[in-house]
């Protein structure tokens, strides 16, 4: 019986929703929506992974500062004024002596050269000393209004490699003098000379692979790398470590032993990073993918940083292997992400809107099985109570009696007789209309009491309602 | 060189980000549902009781006026306190108003029933 399963399942319905069930599923639904706008929030930014790097090239307390002692402003100025080129101790930076000239030409040009890594106030002290036309601190050019910049591999590694300024020096001197180079028909000062590089000797070569053999990594000399960064190494190649050979800055004029790509084949499948200096290369596999991308980024960030201070080795390739990290999260180049742990909250989020719009439908469900019902059940009171069939066999049983005692009446009787037939007429349309029972017996209770009066009227008795309905009805 | 595989990754969270873009409307006909659903759960069962109560009372007035009508036909003499009352309540009764109106004119009507009814007992 289907029918009998839809009733039962409404009867089910309806006691569901006079429950707390119906404010309990509207509480679920609100807690939904609070979960998915909150979630908002983590969705915002979208990475192919978190990256968990967080090293940077911090200014101060990082051991940049060479703690080198500075003449007084005036003796600066002093030197200055007597010679057109002033090196302070401990300044590192060359430059080709001819090429400078060449483009300094006959005007009046004065270099003041500081060493890298001096303090704020040190540096303001450089600054004031005004006759100076460029001030080259470390290996930042800076001159009137302008900032040389390097801006190719070729220049970076001119600058961070051998300390050499000639390409910043030539390029400053040009936009102070406001002259355009390519008008002048001089040829573009080359950035590094390719010839000022060799390939290593065979011992050289196998000093430094014994080294990485036996540490995995390569310590010359004059360099200030203390230690590989264990984490950050792990890192920004996965699972395999990365080989580092460190050297110290290379001298400007002699020819510089270029490792990497001989030590790239001795060790094919390992990356591999050369320092020189500040300067960094990358060996290894995926080179092609992200080694160019990386410098660029890395030495266009933190050129301006690492030229002016003195920045230990261990810092730069620190801050090198979190840039490597946050390219590899970008999702740049191809390698296995580590191991994410499994967030309960992104798996359940897609399923948060279908459980919303269940809910949704629950309550309105609910809702509905919760309106009250067209007829509802009200205890009435009178004549209709004690009747079994209840208002319509009442107006049943009173309209009989208002027929049968029509043949009676007298002219006395008569009015109240139709008063009474127009009572049960409008208790009739009531009933036909749906109006609620109550009413309707309260048009049969004025009926009845027309009826009652002509019962008394009458001579025959067992025409009062209450005794004529007691035979018929109950 | 892994295209594939990165490929695979952004075609995933591309289909992601139109998954979530498409389940937007959920929530917002969802809501709208829901406050639909307040107002209907307040307004629908005040509306049937309303439509209710005006059908009671005019049922209640017009047979009201029916009795008044039958009680000034059986009385002897013409009351004109009575036939103005009766008039009012049939004018109401015309003009069809609401729930108010319509005990006004049970209230006229039932006035001239009793009118009539004293004069014909007298």
């Amino acid at each position: 019986m289907p029918d009998q399963t839809v009733d039962r399942l409404l009867q089910r319905l309806r006691r569901l929703a006079d429950g707390p069930a119906r404010w309990i599923v509207l509480a679920v639904a609100a807690a939904s929506i609070a979960g998915f706008i909150g979630a908002q929030r983590q969705s915002a930014g979208v990475t192919y992974g978190r990256s968990p790097s967080t090293a940077t090239v911090t200014e101060g307390s990082a051991g940049e500062s060479s703690d080198a002692v500075l003449p007084s402003v005036d003796d600066m100025k002093a030197m200055v004024a007597a010679q057109p080129i002033v090196r302070l101790p401990g300044a590192v930076a060359e430059w080709d002596q001819a090429k400078v000239a060449a483009a300094i030409g006959g005007t009046d040009v004065r270099i003041l050269v500081a060493p890298p890594g001096l303090t704020k106030d040190q540096q303001d002290k450089v600054r004031a000393v005004d006759n100076a036309t460029i001030r080259v601190l470390g290996t930042r050019v800076s001159g009137g209004m302008y900032q040389a910049t390097g801006s190719t591999p070729l220049e970076w590694r001119g600058q961070f490699a051998r300390n050499d300024v000639t390409g910043l020096l030539v390029e400053l001197i040009h936009a102070l003098r406001k002259e355009d180079r390519k008008g002048s028909g001089e040829p573009t000062p080359a950035d590094d000379d390719p010839g000022l590089w060799r390939d290593p000797t065979e011992a050289e070569v196998a000093t430094v692979a014994d080294g990485l053999r036996a540490d995995g990594h390569y310590i010359a000399t004059g360099a200030t790398l203390k230690a590989v960064p264990a984490e950050a190494a792990a890192q920004a190649f996965g699972d395999t470590a990365p080989l580092v050979v460190a050297l110290p800055a290379q001298p400007r004029d002699t020819a510089a032993p270029s490792y990497g790509a001989r030590l790239s084949t001795l060790f094919p499948d390992r990356p591999l990073i050369v320092m020189y200096g500040a300067w960094i290369e990358y060996h290894g596999p995926h080179a092609a993918d992200f080694a160019e991308i990386t410098a660029a980024s890395f030495y266009s960030r933190f050129g301006n940083q690492l030229s002016t201070y003195a920045h230990p080795q261990g810092n730069v390739l620190g801050a090198y292997l979190a840039l490597v990290t946050d390219v590899r999260y970008a999702g740049l180049f191809d390698r296995p992400l580590p191991y994410q742990p499994f967030d309960p909250l992104r798996v359940a989020l897609p399923a948060l809107p279908w459980l919303f719009a269940a809910c949704v439908v629950a309550f309105l469900l609910l809702s509905a099985a919760a309106l009250p019902r067209r007829h509802p059940r009200v205890a009435l009171a009178g004549l209709a109570s004690a009747t079994r069939g209840g208002v319509p066999a009442l107006l049943a049983g009173l309209t009989a009696l208002a027929v049968e005692v029509s043949g009676l009446t007298d002219a006395t009787a008569d009015p109240a007789l139709t008063r009474a037939i127009a009572s049960l007429g409008a208790a009739r349309d009531a009933l036909g209309k749906g109006l609620p029972d109550q009413h309707v017996a309260g048009l049969l209770d004025d009926a009845e009491r027309e009826l009652d009066a002509v019962g008394r009227a009458v001579a025959v008795r067992g025409y009062r309602p209450a005794e004529y309905l007691r035979g018929r009805l109950t | 060189m892994g295209g594939a595989e990165g490929a695979r990754a952004a075609a995933t969270d591309e289909l992601r980000s139109v998954w979530v873009v498409s389940a937007w409307p959920v929530w917002l006909i969802g809501v709208l549902l829901l406050v639909a659903a307040g107002f209907a759960a307040t307004f629908v069962p005040r509306w049937r009781a309303g439509v209710r109560d005006r059908a009671v009372a005019w049922s209640g007035a017009r047979a009201a006026i029916d009795v008044a009508t039958v009680s000034r036909d059986a009385a002897s003499g013409r009351v004109a306190e009575a036939d103005e009352f009766l008039a009012r309540a049939e004018a109401i009764a015309a003009g069809r108003g609401g729930e108010d109106a319509a005990r006004e004119a049970a209230r006229c009507a039932r006035e001239a029933d009793r009118l009539w009814r004293e004069a014909a007992g007298a």
